[in-house]
């Protein structure tokens, strides 16, 4: 039986041999292999006639080639890649409350603060959620916001999940400082499964931050599948920020879901850089009445990059809100579907829905579509949804050209300039300096060394947020001066 | 020695269509030229044309600035040598701040342009002189009180959402900043009303002076009531058709334009 799991490719076999390994109780053995059974069973999405062809790709990609299973070694240790990934996290150890590392199948490292723990905060890795928490665990896991049968990959994940998240937060816990989590890939022709459950009960609320990356070199593709499922109890927020900067030899398949009591809201943050191809779905149930959602999203694509975004605002309860706002650039010969769906259930009286995308297109070789989508079943809703796709402009390039400008550097004014609204609204500092570097970087050419720029460009930003710096409403004393600009 | 513009038997066409057709026209540091005609006659595409605007084609003919041949130049390079255009319908780039932007501009413009060669070094970066942001600050602080310019400007996008008027006088701010040897101004005066214009024609009488050469692009002869021109061009079907001194626009501001309309001209029609 284990021998099935040591082996490449997934299998029925498997599928056991990894729940017996896990000394799994029984419901979630049956529950792996309901998911086995559909995943057999359910062909692949394969999106539309004449779209971009990204998902009959992902169809093709050979899952067969993979190891299901790649358990952590022993001792603990972290290879340096990682260290240093850790070292360099959206949020520092002095910043956050907890940590989860995730390492291919296995989570290597949680820490939760003392306090948290005190306050009845559970953090812990899906496994011991299982044992420990297993009501709770079967009742939400692949249930209600991610089912498994969502379609094919998400079967296989069910089936296959290793490692995982597992987030509790009581009534009423508000935890400031954000909790993050790491998921690591390092080893090629390997499939590593994320799955993240959170539960804010009541009234609660928590930042958390979730990093996909990877660490080995070579062309022998792996997959990430991730899996996140969020549940917002009466009055509860959850800020949840993702940012996906996997290796080009890595393919990954993502599913974030959130469903909603009354007056709850999520907010999700999501950014995609890497990966050589990624499905990505996100949604919103708002089931509760006075439930909220945001989605901001920023994407920037290149070489032979593929992205499908699909997003869905699925408004139940009365008077819900969602606003999605996605800016991607595409650079080379890359490619990016956008699919983005407002659903107003019939009954959903006075929703508010705004979906809106843009995509600026870098290359005569790359290509984008954007399909967004409106159903509406109910007759007071204010809903708006729409997309753009288009280039650098000519006459914008030429007016700064004309200030003295050099063409490079004011292409890359103009394409921070367009990602800046959605920057705007994010509200992790590091995460905001993360993206602006790597536009920095993918923009090609360069006069000006580009830590110059960053520099300049975070230097203004600072002052720009500290009103007291660019105010010229105010004369400000000389000591005030050397305090908002140290020189 | 003042620097010059000189433009010698100048063609140019958009789309394959003429529209400049043999100009010829010198303007030196110190002094001041209005370029008046009609619409279409050719006056912001010679404008256009002079900044290195690629959306023009140079059929014939040369311009030449502080003695060299600037045809070939890119925009940013002639911007550096110390050209500058206002321009008549500024761009707006949203995301970008004002005061981003202009730092970036006078840091470029002061640094002047690179040795010919050196503009495009293989990837590696060269070193670059930067403003201190109190320096700036200080800087842009006395030009905006100068154009009376809203003091929230300097945080907003450039010329997004901005009302015409204040577009115009961002345009002339940028170039009180930025303190070229010739500046162009392509019908600044367009779309201001009165105390706009005299805010605008102050600021630029301001910067009057031996080191700023001034071609002031206009429809009317009102603008010149204020910034009063040491000469008048006036231009029909893409040439230079009369030259004369400040009295030339007030002959116009009588007669009109069409006395001056060159035999076998045909009516003009919008550039």
């Amino acid at each position: 039986m284990t021998e099935a799991l040591a082996t490449t490719g997934f299998s029925r076999e498997a599928v056991i041999a990894l729940s017996r390994r896990k000394g799994e109780p029984e419901w979630m053995l049956q529950k792996r292999l309901e998911a086995w059974e559909i995943y057999e069973q359910t062909p692949a999405p394969l999106g539309r006639r004449g779209d971009l062809g990204t998902l009959q790709r992902l169809a093709r990609f050979h899952f067969q080639e993979l190891r299901p299973y790649l358990p952590a070694d022993g001792d603990g240790a972290l290879p340096a890649s990682i260290e240093e990934g850790l070292r360099d996290a959206l949020v520092g150890a002095a910043e956050r409350s907890g940590l989860v590392l995730q390492r291919n199948s296995s989570v290597v490292r949680v820490e939760l603060s003392e306090e948290l723990k005190s306050r009845g905060v559970i953090l812990t890795d899906l496994d011991t959620a299982v044992r420990e928490h297993g009501d709770l665990v079967q009742r939400y896991f692949m249930t209600q916001a991610v089912p498994l049968a969502t379609d094919k990959y998400t079967a296989l994940h069910a089936a296959f999940w290793s490692g995982g998240i597992f987030l509790y937060i009581p009534s009423g816990v508000e935890i400031e400082e954000p909790i993050l989590a790491q998921i690591w890939l390092d080893a090629p022709a390997a499939a590593a499964f994320a799955h993240t459950l959170i539960i804010a009960d009541e009234l609660s609320s928590a930042r958390y931050v979730e990093e996909y990356a990877s660490a080995f070199e070579g062309e022998q593709p792996s997959l990430l599948s991730a899996v996140v499922e969020v549940f917002t109890k009466n009055g509860a927020r959850i800020e949840y920020t993702s940012l996906q900067d996997l290796g080009r030899n890595v393919w990954s398949v993502m599913h974030k879901n959130s469903i909603h009591e009354a007056d709850s809201s999520v907010s999700w943050v999501m950014a995609d850089l890497g990966s050589r191809l990624t499905f990505s779905n996100i949604g919103s149930n708002l089931i509760g009445n006075g439930s909220a959602t945001e989605l901001v999203g920023v994407f920037f694509s290149d070489q032979d990059q593929r992205f499908v975004i699909k997003s869905l605002s699925n408004h139940v309860g009365l008077s819900t809100n969602a606003e999605t706002l996605v800016h991607g650039a595409l650079a080379d010969e890359s490619r990016v579907e956008f699919d983005g769906m407002i659903r107003v259930q019939p009954g959903a009286q006075q929703t508010a829905s705004f979906l809106s995308e843009h995509n600026l297109l870098l290359s005569k070789h790359c290509r984008a579509e954007a399909i967004p989508g409106l159903e509406i079943g109910a007759n007071e809703v204010s809903a708006s949804h729409g997309a753009t796709t288009g280039q650098v402009d000519e006459e914008q390039l030429f007016y700064l050209m004309a200030r003295g400008l050099p063409k490079d550097e004011a292409e890359r004014i103009i394409v921070q300039g367009f990602f800046e609204p959605v920057l705007q609204r994010i509200t992790l500092d590091s995460l905001r300096s993360r993206l602006r570097r790597n536009i920095v970087r993918r923009m090609r050419g360069g006069h000006e060394s580009e830590a110059d720029w960053i520099e300049a460009q975070e230097r203004w930003e600072i002052e720009g947020v500290d009103e007291g710096a660019v105010s010229f409403d105010r004369p400000s004393s000389e000591e005030e001066e050397i305090r908002l600009l140290p020189e | 020695m003042a620097s010059e513009l000189v433009i010698k038997n100048l063609h140019a066409s958009i789309e394959g269509k003429p529209i400049l057709r043999g100009v010829d026209l010198v303007v030196r540091q110190g002094e001041v030229h209005a370029l008046m005609g009609p619409n279409g006659s050719g006056k912001s595409t010679l404008a256009n044309v002079i900044m290195g605007n690629p959306k023009y084609e140079v059929t014939d003919g040369e311009i030449w600035f502080k003695g060299e041949n600037i045809l070939e130049y890119s925009p940013d390079r002639r911007a550096r040598m110390g050209l500058f255009l206002a321009f008549q319908y500024p761009m707006a780039i949203p995301g970008v701040s004002v005061a981003n932007f202009l730092r970036r501009a006078l840091e470029a413009v002061r640094e002047g342009p690179r040795p010919i060669g050196e503009e495009n070094p293989s990837g590696r970066p060269a070193p670059r002189k930067t403003i201190p942001p109190s320096e700036f600050r200080n800087l842009l602080r006395e030009k905006m009180k100068l154009l009376k310019v809203d003091n929230s400007f300097i945080n907003r996008s450039i010329n997004d959402g901005f009302s015409g008027g204040e577009k115009k006088r961002a345009e002339i701010l940028q170039m009180a900043l930025l303190e070229p040897e010739i500046a162009m101004m392509d019908e600044t005066d367009s779309g201001l009303d009165i105390d706009a214009l005299k805010i605008v024609s102050d600021s630029v009488n301001a910067l009057r002076g031996p080191k700023l050469g001034l071609l002031v692009i206009t429809h009317y002869q009102r603008i010149l009531n204020y910034i009063v021109p040491d000469f008048v061009h006036v231009m029909f079907d893409g040439r230079i058709v009369r030259s004369g001194g400040k009295e030339l626009a007030l002959e116009l501001e009588e007669r009109g334009y069409e006395w001056l309309r060159p035999e076998g001209s045909e009516v003009a029609v919008n550039d």
